[in-house]
Parts: structure tokens; sequence; C-alpha cells
């Protein structure tokens, strides 16, 4: 006998063989090894991931990119996938939102269907399983994506934030987390950070907040695929033990404007 | 051999097997109010009220078995629609009636098969309150679309007393807390009058001697589907210590 597991990837399979309708997530894409897909896709740029005391803020500029031609200033890569996950991508654009879809789905659907809500481990593996289904794609040139996932974890009463590589691996970072072309020219300026002003996970919102703007600020100016904060701005959304809100845009206008009147531009 | 008249012999021999069993259900009541839209039921073990998709939620009478299986198979289709296609395709008209309605239908005339014992009714909630849905789902088949209230009981006369009763009372637009205690007291006509085969009207007073007296052995379960939210899901049950005050007034 036939049981229902809730695993959403088994519904799409079966709904694939009984319909022969071709589901786009299962089934990778035929790419040239050498095909120009730099030119073609297009690329999100900078994610940051910061904790705060109770919970992760998320940072995103709007910038989407092909090659070098800017596609998109409105892109919104800070994307709730539940009430108490959120996940912030860099990188192919479309590929990523089609397994945040899937994730969407299959976090709901397992709930739904089995009662009870999927546990940490199982999201994370859920995220690690989509990645992996996507390697020969990211091999071919097309549609390589890197997520950076932030939870509040109800067990340890606690924020955490998770990345990954291309192929699934899964990596718990302690403080912070950031992925696109602007994080790697600002690598060290969190590790300045965290040394000089203490742990991210011990300030409160409205001083990480402040931090991930400048940072988003600074990978602006040194990389030109960074949309900034200036034009339009920025993403912010976190999660704590009460869900997944977003910043409303007053509160990142006054921030971006006290920057540029003073006090530490 | 089968002949036409075993053919509807044996038809109406099905109908009244499960029309005996679905008479003891517990009633199930859906009202649409200004945040919202609701369903109340009793349970005295298990879930009664539960969410198929963004905007849909479920309750039904019957087979728990057969429940459960209406239910994954809502769920089912309505999550590869929401993936293949969009979450705003997933309707509850697409749901009951083209991904249910011909599967039971089947099961029901089909002498081979054991029927579902089940009587089901979806909410589908909408921007304006004025839109909301509700379709009742029979063991045969047959679907209903509803607005602003509806019920499913043990018969048809509970379904049609309790429905008269919110006929009478409910405002067009209700806030919650008038629809929790009208939706109380519906409940409690509509399980009378499904106990009570030769009564014409069951009486409001007689309807809330009922429910008291059925709040001894079993559990208000309410569940909402909320309008404005700022959760990423719009579904969730009411905990018990929220309908205490509820409760104190029957």
């Amino acid at each position: 006998m036939w049981t229902q597991s809730g695993d959403f990837y088994e519904l799409l399979q079966r709904y694939q063989a009984q319909t022969g309708v071709r589901v786009p997530l299962l089934t990778p894409v035929d790419a040239p090894i050498d095909a120009p897909s730099a030119a073609l896709e297009v690329h999100g740029t900078t994610v940051i991931a910061l904790k705060f005391k109770g919970g992760v803020l998320n940072v995103g500029d709007r910038r989407a990119t092909a090659a070098n031609a800017v596609m998109y200033d409105r892109a919104d890569k800070i994307i709730p996938l539940d009430d108490y996950t959120l996940v912030a991508i860099a990188g192919a654009y479309g590929r990523a939102m089609e397994v945040v879809r899937y994730l969407r789905h299959s976090f709901k659907y397992y709930a739904r269907s089995q009662l009870q809500p999927m546990s940490l481990d199982g999201k994370l593996q859920e995220v690690s399983r989509a990645l992996s289904a996507n390697l020969p794609n990211a091999l071919g040139g097309i549609g390589l994506f890197l997520p950076i996932l932030s939870v509040y974890d109800p067990d340890q009463g606690r924020g955490r934030i998770f990345f990954y590589d291309v192929s699934g691996a899964r990596f718990e970072t302690p403080e912070y987390g950031a992925a696109g072309s602007g994080s790697e020219r600002i690598r060290g300026v969190f590790d300045y950070i965290t040394k000089t002003k203490g742990a991210f996970s011990e300030r409160p919102l409205e001083e990480v907040l402040r931090e991930a703007i400048l940072l988003l600020d600074i990978a602006a100016d040194l990389d030109a695929a960074t949309g900034g904060v200036d034009k339009v701005l920025p993403t912010a959304r976190y999660v704590t033990h009460e869900g997944v809100f977003e910043v409303p845009e007053s509160d990142i206008r006054a921030i971006v404007q006290s920057i540029r009147t003073g006090g530490n531009a | 051999m089968l002949t036409p008249y075993d053919f509807q012999e044996n038809l109406q021999q099905r109908a009244q097997y499960i029309r005996n069993r679905l008479r003891a259900g517990s009633p199930v009541i859906g009202i649409s109010y200004d945040n919202g839209v609701l369903l109340l039921a009793l349970k005295r073990r298990g879930r009664k009220v539960y969410e198929i998709y963004d905007r849909l939620m479920f309750s039904a009478i019957g087979n728990q078995a057969d429940v459960e299986n209406l239910r994954l198979a809502a769920i089912d289709f309505a999550h590869q629609e929401g993936f293949v296609r969009s979450p705003d395709d997933v309707t509850i008209q697409r749901v009951v009636g083209f991904a249910l309605s011909p599967a039971l239908k089947k099961a029901f005339g089909d002498p081979l098969t054991t029927p579902f014992v089940a009587r089901a009714l979806f909410a589908e909630l909408h921007n304006q309150p004025e839109r909301d849905l509700f379709y009742t789902l029979n063991y045969d088949g047959e679907f209903m679309p509803y607005e602003r209230f509806a019920v499913i009981g043990g018969t048809q006369t509970a379904e049609e007393q309790a429905a008269r009763y919110l006929e009478a009372n409910l405002s067009s637009v209700p806030t919650f807390e008038t629809s929790v205690a009208w939706a109380l007291t519906a409940w409690g006509i509509a399980y009378e009058a499904a106990q009570q085969e030769d009564i014409d009207a069951v009486s409001e007073e007689a309807g809330r001697t009922r429910l008291r007296e059925m709040l001894n052995e079993a559990q208000v379960e309410l569940g909402v589907l909320e309008r404005q939210t700022l959760r990423e899901n719009r579904f969730r049950l009411i905990p018990q210590e929220q309908l205490e005050p509820f409760l104190r007034r029957v």
C-alpha cells in the first residue's frame, strides 16, 4: 500500500509520470558545457545575514545583472519560506526563484499533510536536496546560486544562520553570513566589526540594521554589480520567536539618510 | 444479472447505509466574518478542522479514513497545481468540482467498491468578505456553493434548521466575536435536529441546552483563515484559552 509521506518532490514526480507535463525543476536543462551563460542569465548580487539579540536580520540590495548589464533594480532576494525561515539568494535569479517556490510548497505540503511542521533539520536537508538536484545545471554553467538560510530555532531559543555550497553541503555560521559578488569584497569588515564592537548576536536589532546597511553601502562602492542603498532602498527582513517581519521602508530610509549626512559615512 | 431496477435499489441501499452512518456526525458551521473565515466543530478526539492550502480549509463528518483520503487528495491537488501554475489558480471550485467530486461519484456508483462515508465543508478566503465562498461536498459527488455561511450536519433537516437560524440572526458582515457566538448556537441546533427525527423546528434554547451537554464530553475546535495578518500562514486553530469566554456565555 502506498502511504503519504508528505514528500513534495515525490508528489511532483507522480504528477509528471501521470500527466506527462514536464516539471522544469525535476529535469536538468540541457545546456552546452561552454554556454555563454553569464551573458544570458540574470544574477542577484549581494545579500547579508547578521544575527542580533533575539533573531537574525537579512539585508539585500535590489540589483540583478546579466554580465555587465543591469537587468533589474527591484529584485527581492530576501524571501520568507515559512513563519520561522528566511532565505537570502545570490546568483542565478531564475533558478533560485524556482527553488524558493519549490521549498515554500515543500515545507507547507509537509506541514499540512502530516499535521506537524517539518523539523529544522528536515528543512535544511530539503535545501541540500534541491541544491544537489541543481548540480548538473550549475556544472553546465547555468543556474548556479547560493542560498543563506536564517531561522529561529525554537528548541534552542535563538536565531541560526546556515550557508551552502553548490553541491548542497551545509555549514552553520556563528555570527554572520554573506553571499554574492559584493560580499567577497567586504569579508574582512564583518570580522573587524565583531572584534571591535562585540558579537552581532549580543546587539539590538536597530544597531545591527545600521551595520548591515553600512556594509551593503561599502559593498556597492567596491563591487560594480551591487546596487547599493541610494537609488532603490535595500530590502530588510528579520526572523524572531514571533515570526518573520519586514523592516518598514521609512526606517531604512532614515538610516540611509543619517549615513549620508554625517555619522559614519 | 443486474437489471435497471437492481441498479436503482443498489444505489438507494448504499445511500441509506451512508446516511445512517452520517447521522451521528458532529456538525460543522462555517461563517465568513470581517477579518476572515471560520469553521467551527466539536471533537471528541483527533482533529476536525484542517488547512488545505494558503486560502483553503476543510472539515468533514463521516468515516475517519474516508475523511482523511479526501483531505489528502485535496492537499495533493492544491499543492501540485499551486506549484506548477500559481497559488492564485488553486480555487475552491477547482479543488472540489474537478479534483474530488468525480472520484466520489465514481466510488458511490460502482457496486464493487465501498462508497465514501463522508460529507465535507470547504471554505475559501478572499480579500473582500463578500467574496468568501463555501462548498459542501456530498458522498455521491454532489457539491453546492454557499456565500456568507454554510452548515454540514447529520441530516438534511439539521442543516436546514441551523441555516435558517443563521439567516435570521447573522448581520451581513459580522465580527469574529458575534460569528463565534452564533456558530456555537447553530451547532447545538444542528446536532439536536439530527438526533430528533420528527421535530419541525428546534428552538434556540433547545440547541443551547444540547450544546452545553455536549461540551462536557467534547471540545470546540475553531479553525480560521485570517484576511489581514503579518504571518506567512493565514490558517490557525484558535487556542482553547481564547475560546473560554465564548463557552462561558453558552
